[in-house]
């Protein structure tokens, strides 16, 4: 666990979810290191379609891998504005590259604010101890 | 997304325990036994392919060992379990099943037949005392059936250059498909039999438990050069899978007999008695469900206890299902209604999706375990 990290300019939720802030109130969403090394090998993603409202803790989608199936929840209230496709064929970049290629959706927020409400990198990383 | 976090912790553990948590090792209970689920800078696909492509070494010492010893050993385990031990000589191990009265399987085992008054057992983890115990009350005066869990350790070296890694510690190699010989390695016993739960060619080395860590360390060396794998028991599981082997307590168990599993391959019908012989030949002539492979033809993963429906009618549930990572697709063993035939369309329930799958013989993937 030791090469796992937590880059500071995201935020974090209990269900080992990061969120990305940009710009217009819209927010990009992924799974943790720490959450993907759990999971092991990730073979299958399914994704919200765009367009669908969420509220936090809505089930919106799975991420399968080969050895179990773990749902993924929205962080918080909005409107789904984009997936990420290209985990369609390439399933494994959530195990490469959490962060980056390996996002998942992204959503627009009904309250910009609301990111506040979620943990910073210290406060997930002392969440995992 | 949520993760899991493991029930009760296992509470044995096997001789190579401390080399598992050194390697960072994810580890998991599986029969009662702490044992590694797959290794850093790998994982279960890259494992699974390194057996598959190359050669992998798996630390199996949770599986049981027993001995039944004593004029006439291998006649009263023929008179108990499944198989015909008679279609084997010394020398030479077998699958078979030990079933109760009413053909239900208690656990599916190797025999490794070491002359008529010696034999070998290697139960499963979780199945061992259920299998002595049964074998012991069963027992005339003379015979000798003695649980040796703890006495051996069990390390499977399975991939196509296993003879190779094998030659490299001086043990022998090239024998027949499910034949074994009784090998020397620096100067301790130890069993080296053409076995294996993978599909590929290789060898399981049964050393006594003390030796078991050292063979351990030589054989992680040894792969090195063929950019070999420690592998963990997840990959064993979709190496297993692929094969269409199936794994006790999902798709063999007390509720699921030989006859339904298609496993009748490993029973021997002509004997004079085995335990469940009357129960399940006449099962045989009326089959209620029967297993069968399942291709997933879209995207997801099957898993156990989903549901199958045909033309919208249920006609089962799967038993086995994972991701192959030979063929990047959904695969399952599934016991269906008799009258489901290879080449039919299914449809298989996954968390409320729909998962279309083509009905196929196992194995899914091509092999040459058996050639010389």
């Amino acid at each position: 666990m030791t090469d796992l990290d937590y880059p500071s300019d995201l935020r974090y939720t209990s269900d080992h979810e990061w969120v990305r802030v940009g710009d217009d109130g819209v927010v990009r969403i992924g799974i943790t290191s720490f959450a993907q090394d759990a999971l092991g090998d990730v073979v299958y993603v399914s994704l919200p379609a765009v367009g669908d409202t969420v509220t936090p803790g809505d089930s919106c989608g799975e991420v399968e891998s080969t050895k179990s199936v773990s749902d993924v929840y929205a962080p918080l209230e909005g409107e789904v504005t984009a997936t990420n496709e290209a985990l369609d064929a390439s399933p494994e970049l959530i195990n490469s590259d959490p962060y980056g290629e390996g996002w998942m959706f992204e959503m627009r927020l009904a309250d910009a604010s609301a990111v506040d409400s979620l943990m910073d990198a210290s406060a997930y990383t002392a969440s995992l101890s | 997304m949520t993760t899991q976090t493991s029930g009760a912790r296992a509470q044995l553990t096997s001789p190579l325990h401390d080399r598992h948590v050194a390697l960072g090792a994810k580890m998991a209970d599986f029969g009662g036994w702490d044992m590694p689920i797959e290794y850093p800078g790998g994982g279960v696909v890259a494992e699974h392919t390194a057996v598959r492509e190359r050669v992998g070494i798996f630390d199996v010492s949770h599986l049981g060992k027993a001995s039944v010893v004593g004029p006439g050993a291998a006649d009263f385990v023929n008179a108990c379990l499944t198989n015909d031990v008679r279609r084997i000589e010394p020398g030479s191990a077998q699958y078979t099943l030990c079933c109760d009265d009413s053909g239900g399987v208690v656990d599916d085992l190797i025999v490794y037949l070491k002359s008529d008054d010696d034999v070998f057992l290697i139960p499963n983890a979780a199945n061992t005392a259920e299998v002595v115990r049964r074998l012991q009350a069963a027992a005339p005066e003379g015979i000798t059936v003695t649980n040796l869990h703890h006495d051996f350790g069990v390390i499977a070296v399975q991939g196509t250059r296993s003879d190779e890694v094998l030659e490299s510690l001086g043990l022998p190699t090239g024998h027949d498909y499910m034949s074994f010989v009784e090998a020397d390695w620096q100067g301790h016993p130890v069993i080296v039999c053409r076995t294996g739960y993978t599909g590929e060619r290789g060898y399981e080395l049964v050393p006594r438990w003390d030796d078991a860590p050292a063979l351990w360390d030589a054989l992680v060396g040894a792969i090195e050069p063929f950019e070999g794998k420690p592998c963990g028991l997840g990959a064993r599981d979709t190496l297993r899978t692929e094969m269409g082997y199936p794994l006790h307590g999902q798709d063999l168990s007390l509720d699921i007999s030989p006859v339904q599993a298609r496993a009748g391959w490993a029973v021997g019908w002509k004997k004079d008695t085995f335990w469940g012989k009357a129960a399940l030949e006449a099962e045989k002539a009326d089959p209620k469900r029967l297993m069968r492979g399942l291709l997933v033809t879209g995207r997801g993963i099957p898993r156990a206890h989903c549901a199958v429906s045909r033309d919208g009618e249920s006609v089962g549930e799967v038993t086995s299902g994972t991701f192959s990572p030979t063929l990047k697709q959904g695969i399952a063993l599934a016991l269906l209604r008799p009258d489901v035939a290879d080449g039919d369309t299914v449809s298989i329930d996954v968390r409320g999706r729909a998962l279309e799958a083509t009905v196929v013989k196992p194995p899914f993937v091509q092999v040459q375990v058996r050639e010389g």
